[in-house]
């Protein structure tokens, strides 16, 4: 059990590589902070899915596996609040959900396109 | 308050004047009439007002389809999912296309473009729609060629020019309401519905006027019965082995509060006509949000076949198939009218394919429930339909609502996409038959809690889908079916969902086209007799339809991937790592093709 939580502590160190505050926490590659909770919540309340399938893996809109890898922090706040309407991508800006768990979902997204959260459905850390 | 706006429409004045207007000889449209009769032509979607999708053509048949070649092609410029037809009337070719909605007009002597319209739409509503930007094409009426955009405008356009005749709007894109409907024409009214189940938008059908595009009636879906025209003393639905009025409030008793306000009931399937009863007939779709939790109790009338008076719009019978939806089994799918023997005795019927998995057979004077049976045996979620109370009865493990919000119902069959989506049937006047496009798809379903916000998705259920277990392996089937016994007749497997709809035609085939691309024509009395197959640009999911001109017989459809099932093709798809669903299925559908929109167009070598 021990080595799980280093290799998550492991993990949520590789997810805040630029040396900000960590992104994330997660343990055994699926149970996450409470923030990130939160992220993934909104993730499903928003129906990211319906377009990006239901693992990130992309459907008719692309993999955010993929795309939060180049994705800056600041880009990925704009295509989420504006939106790309000619691509498909719609505008969240006025969703309060998605508004106020801006951050989170970041670190989610952050956290499964890393590897570091292994399955999109988390559960919280007990 | 933003919903408010629904609901100021006054329904009852609209019906008053129409109901003094008294009907003359039963006219379905003359001009409508008249082109469908001259069998040269593919006058509406389905060929005619029944849905039945039936050509008297036989110059191409099973002796000769085997020889059939590409006569010529054509390129909508368009990448998105192609369903629905071209139509053809008197030499001429009218084709759509996906968003933004291109019209185009072909001269069949030279296939010269004659004029072209595209809109100009709000890029904002593609992301509205739920499951690619797809339009299921055309009506043509006395001149007028009849295009429903995304953006919910209805538009009239000059059959000889391409100019806008007039044009209005049905619903309220910001709010989630667009449209991916094809419009149909009955008698004098153009009728359209709506779409955004998804959005928490409150389904209607709405006729407007032939003539001048002004709104006739509109019918909800749920809510008050003024709104719904729906006469709580006459419009009557199956109950306890009888037919009974609905009684008042039949839909509000039915919802928690105000949830019926974003309660869904959409309507974006294909609806048909019997004149003889001046009848229309349509499904309505999922009540919203897709977590049952959220909306206690029936949820009337989504999920329901509505048969509604023309000239009025009033609902003269209504039947509910699936009530308080746990699955997204929504119910828009076409009805079929056909006259044929149910349980040894000539009746007219309608025929309907489900999502649920249920083909049913109704008498369609009057709403009564004839026949309930599977179309396909994965089918789980329920055991039957009881026939005194027409009602399914369900398996409690496969109860989203029993198991609850943030529990993964695992191994629902069908799948949310249902054991048939929106791809038509055909039905043969020769052998009896109906010959339905299916699919064979089982899913894991987890609601959850989700908020209403305006212009919002609200679906509130994540899942995952996968071919049926335990079976060949494959995601669809092509079966023919027996609606007077509600059997499976035959039973043709597909690798991937069949979501093409299906031709028949008096030379004795059957032709449907596969998520691959193949263009496929078999026996029409033995569907595993496979007498053609041809690879076209890309995967089909629009609908096969055929046309005589000078001489020559043509079978055609448009090719061009997408729609709920070919989404996956559209971008990315990453490598699974965990419990992929309908991706894990349908991705391996980029080894067979890639988006891309045309028409193909077959007939015999000269």
């Amino acid at each position: 059990m021990i080595r799980k939580i280093l290799l998550g502590l492991l993990l949520s160190v590789a997810g805040s590589s630029f040396g900000q505050a960590e992104l994330y926490k997660v343990v055994d590659g699926y149970k996450v902070d409470e923030n990130t909770m939160k992220g993934f919540r909104t993730w499903r309340a928003a129906a990211c899915d319906r377009c990006h399938g239901a693992n990130q893996e992309g459907l008719v809109g692309p993999s955010l596996v993929n795309s939060m890898k180049t994705l800056t922090k600041e880009e990925f706040v704009i295509t989420v609040r504006d939106g790309r309407l000619q691509k498909g991508m719609q505008s969240f800006g006025t969703s309060p959900q998605v508004m106020e768990n801006m951050d989170h979902l970041y670190a989610y997204l952050k956290g499964r396109s890393d590897g570091a959260i292994k399955r999109a459905r988390v559960e919280p850390i007990q | 308050m933003r919903i408010a706006r629904h609901f100021h429409r006054p329904a009852w004045l609209c019906v008053s004047s129409a109901l003094l207007a008294l009907p003359g000889l039963a006219l379905a449209n003359a001009d409508v009439e008249k082109n469908i009769a001259n069998s040269k032509n593919w006058a509406t979607q389905a060929g005619d007002m029944y849905n039945q999708r039936y050509s008297k053509l036989d110059q191409i048949k099973t002796s000769n389809v085997g020889k059939m070649q590409v006569a010529w092609t054509f390129s909508t410029g368009v990448l998105r999912g192609h369903e629905g037809s071209p139509l053809v009337i008197d030499g001429r070719m009218y084709l759509h296309s996906p968003f933004p909605n291109k019209v185009f007009a072909i001269d069949l002597d030279t296939q010269k473009i004659l004029w072209k319209y595209e809109p100009k739409q709000d890029p904002a509503v593609i992301p509205q729609m739920c499951c690619d930007t797809v339009n299921r094409g055309l009506a043509y009426a006395e001149g007028k060629v009849i295009l429903q955009q995304a953006d919910s405008m209805l538009v009239a356009l000059d059959a000889q020019s391409g100019k806008v005749i007039w044009s209005t709007k049905n619903g309220d894109p910001k709010l989630g309401a667009v449209n991916t409907n094809a419009p149909h024409v009955f008698k004098d009214k153009v009728i359209t519905g709506i779409s955004g189940g998804e959005w928490g938008v409150r389904g209607f059908i709405a006729a407007y006027n032939l003539s001048d595009g002004k709104l006739a009636w509109k019918g909800y879906s749920v809510g008050p019965d003024a709104e719904m025209l729906i006469d709580p003393a006459k419009t009557m639905t199956w109950t306890d082995g009888k037919l009974a009025a609905v009684g008042a409030d039949s839909s509000l008793k039915t919802w928690k509060g105000d949830q019926w306000k974003i309660g869904g009931g959409t309507t974006w399937g294909w609806y048909s006509y019997d004149k003889a009863l001046n009848l229309m007939y349509y499904g309505t779709g999922n009540p919203s949000t897709w977590n049952p939790a959220q909306r206690p109790g029936d949820n009337k009338w989504s999920m329901t076949i509505f048969a509604r008076d023309v000239d009025t719009g009033m609902a003269k019978w209504v039947y509910q198939m699936t009530p308080y939806d746990e699955w997204d089994f929504d119910g828009i799918n076409e009805m079929i009218l056909a006259d044929i023997d149910v349980k040894g005795k000539p009746t007219k019927a309608l025929v309907h394919f489900d999502r649920n998995g249920f083909g049913y057979t109704m008498d369609r004077t009057n709403g009564t429930l004839l026949v309930a049976e599977k179309f396909d045996p994965a089918v789980n979620w329920a055991t039957h339909v009881d026939m005194k109370t027409g009602r399914p009865q369900t398996v409690a493990r496969y109860s989203t609502a029993k198991n609850g919000p943030d529990v993964n119902s695992k191994g629902i069959c069908p799948a949310a996409l249902g054991s048939k989506d929106q791809q038509p049937a055909s039905f043969d006047p020769n052998t009896k038959l109906f010959y339905v496009p299916t699919n064979h798809v089982c899913m894991d379903y987890e609601p959850f809690k989700v908020e209403y916000t305006a212009g919002q998705p609200y679906v509130g259920a994540t899942l995952s889908m996968f071919p049926a277990p335990g079976s060949h392996g494959g995601m669809g089937n092509y079966i023919t079916w027996n609606a007077g016994t509600g059997k499976i007749v035959q039973s043709k497997a597909e690798k991937f969902s069949v979501w093409s709809g299906s031709l028949s035609t008096a030379g004795g085939l059957s032709c449907y086209g596969t998520l691959e691309g193949y263009l496929k024509c078999v026996d029409a009395k033995d569907i595993n007799k496979e007498l053609f197959k041809f690879k076209t640009p890309s995967g089909i999911i629009g609908n096969v339809f055929t046309y005589e001109h000078k001489g020559k017989q043509y079978i055609g459809v448009f090719s061009g991937i997408g729609g709920w099932a070919g989404i996956g093709m559209a971008a990315g798809l990453e490598k699974d790592t965990d419990g992929l669903g309908a991706v894990g299925g349908y991705r391996e559908l980029n080894q067979y093709t890639e988006l891309g929109g045309s028409l193909t167009v077959f007939a015999l070598p000269n």
